[in-house]
């Protein structure tokens, strides 16, 4: 190889380097949902029948299994303003469950939520914004069973238009919303928006009654 | 004489009625124990509440002056004490549904100083959350330290390289 060969490659290679090292600087961010997984951009491919909804029974622990998200859940109930409560920050991987409300598997709309972060890094949805239509909520419950549920989309809201009706009304057959924090960060306001899957039961796993 | 006899038979018919309904009425506000005892009524209000609403309950089991014991242990809110309210006939407590409630349907029993118990029911309620959850504060976002690092190896490489190269460019030069 000719000096002037060996010139280019080390000149390229210092390009390559400032670029890394530019590129990696900048704030890495949890994934955004793409405007595909929206409801506007219709079903997806795969559409799944409902399945009966369940009895209630209280959830005990969350798998996604594409985002090898597996989590123990919590009980969450409201906080004084109305808003859900949200599960301890100090544990990265909890999921939290409104206990006020319907049970993952039975009719109505389940709601889970938990942290995309912490102070110390990734926490138990970092990867929700990820997700995709047609993508398995798996939730399994005191009674032994596991419910599981299809993605049907993943959506992003700005804080203060966040829509409560689509999100936590009752659903008139087995659904869930799993809600975590995300649609861009600053770090003078945090981050400006939620995250929010939403699902419904396509089939049963476990004991039968 | 026909309306003589139209009175007594509204009069019969009148006490037959009364005689009917006397016990019942009698009982009115009662209802019968596991034990065979009885259970007065218990008013509560509101008998639908959420997590978080303070209820009050009075009855006229505990009698004028009464004192009584409250059970709210079905919803996990203890017990709670009676005492004669403004009327002295009816005792009146209060107790706060706790947040962690489920909702559904509760027995709240009371157990008068005066040996009687009342009983009834609340229906636990919850309202659904508004607004979005707090569930981040950014411990995730930051530079990509793996990269930063490669890019720095990458860089650090390019140089020892183009050193080498100057080097052996400027020794190459005296030599010829």
């Amino acid at each position: 190889m000719s000096n002037r060969s060996k010139g280019w490659g080390i000149a390229v290679a210092a390009c390559v380097g400032v670029w890394l090292v530019q590129n990696g600087s900048a704030d890495v961010t949890p994934p955004v949902p793409s405007a595909a997984q929206a409801f506007a951009a219709g079903p997806s491919v795969h559409t799944d029948a409902a399945a009966d909804p369940l009895p209630p029974s209280a959830p005990v622990r969350l798998r996604i299994p594409e985002t090898d998200v597996d989590a123990p859940v919590t009980g969450l109930g409201l906080a004084a303003d109305g808003s859900l409560e949200v599960p301890p920050a100090g544990d990265r991987n909890l999921a939290g469950w409104y206990e006020g409300g319907t049970a993952p598997g039975a009719k109505g709309t389940a709601i889970v939520a938990g942290h995309v972060d912490n102070a110390e890094g990734p926490a138990v949805f970092y990867t929700l914004g990820a997700l995709k239509k047609g993508h398995r909520i798996e939730v399994d419950r005191e009674d032994g069973r596991t419910a599981v549920f299809t993605v049907d989309a993943v959506e992003v809201y700005e804080n203060d238009a966040f829509p409560d009706d689509k999100v936590y009304a009752e659903a008139d057959r087995a659904e869930i919303r799993v809600i975590t924090c995300g649609g861009g960060f600053s770090k003078k306001n945090g981050y400006q928006g939620n995250v929010v899957a939403f699902g419904h039961l396509i089939g049963v796993r476990g004991p039968a009654s | 004489m026909r309306t003589t006899a139209r009175l007594l038979t509204g009069t019969a018919l009148t006490v037959a009625a009364l005689g009917a309904f006397a016990v019942p009425a009698a009982h009115a506000g009662e209802e019968w124990n596991d034990s065979g005892g009885r259970h007065e009524t218990l008013e509560i209000y509101p008998s639908s509440a959420s997590p978080g609403t303070t209820v009050t309950v009075n009855t006229l089991a505990c009698g004028k002056n009464g004192r009584g014991v409250g059970d709210a242990n079905a919803l996990g809110a203890g017990e709670f004490h009676l005492k004669p309210s403004t009327h002295k006939e009816i005792v009146v407590g209060q107790f706060t549904v706790p947040q962690h409630a489920r909702a559904g349907t509760y027995g709240i029993s009371v157990a008068c100083d005066n040996g009687k118990t009342a009983r009834g029911d609340l229906t636990v309620t919850h309202r659904r959350p508004s607004g979005h959850v707090q569930t981040g504060v950014g411990g995730s976002v930051g530079p990509d330290t793996a990269q930063v690092a490669a890019g720095a190896a990458v860089l650090a490489a390019a140089a020892v390289g183009g050193a080498l190269l100057l080097r052996r460019r400027a020794s190459g030069a005296r030599g010829h």
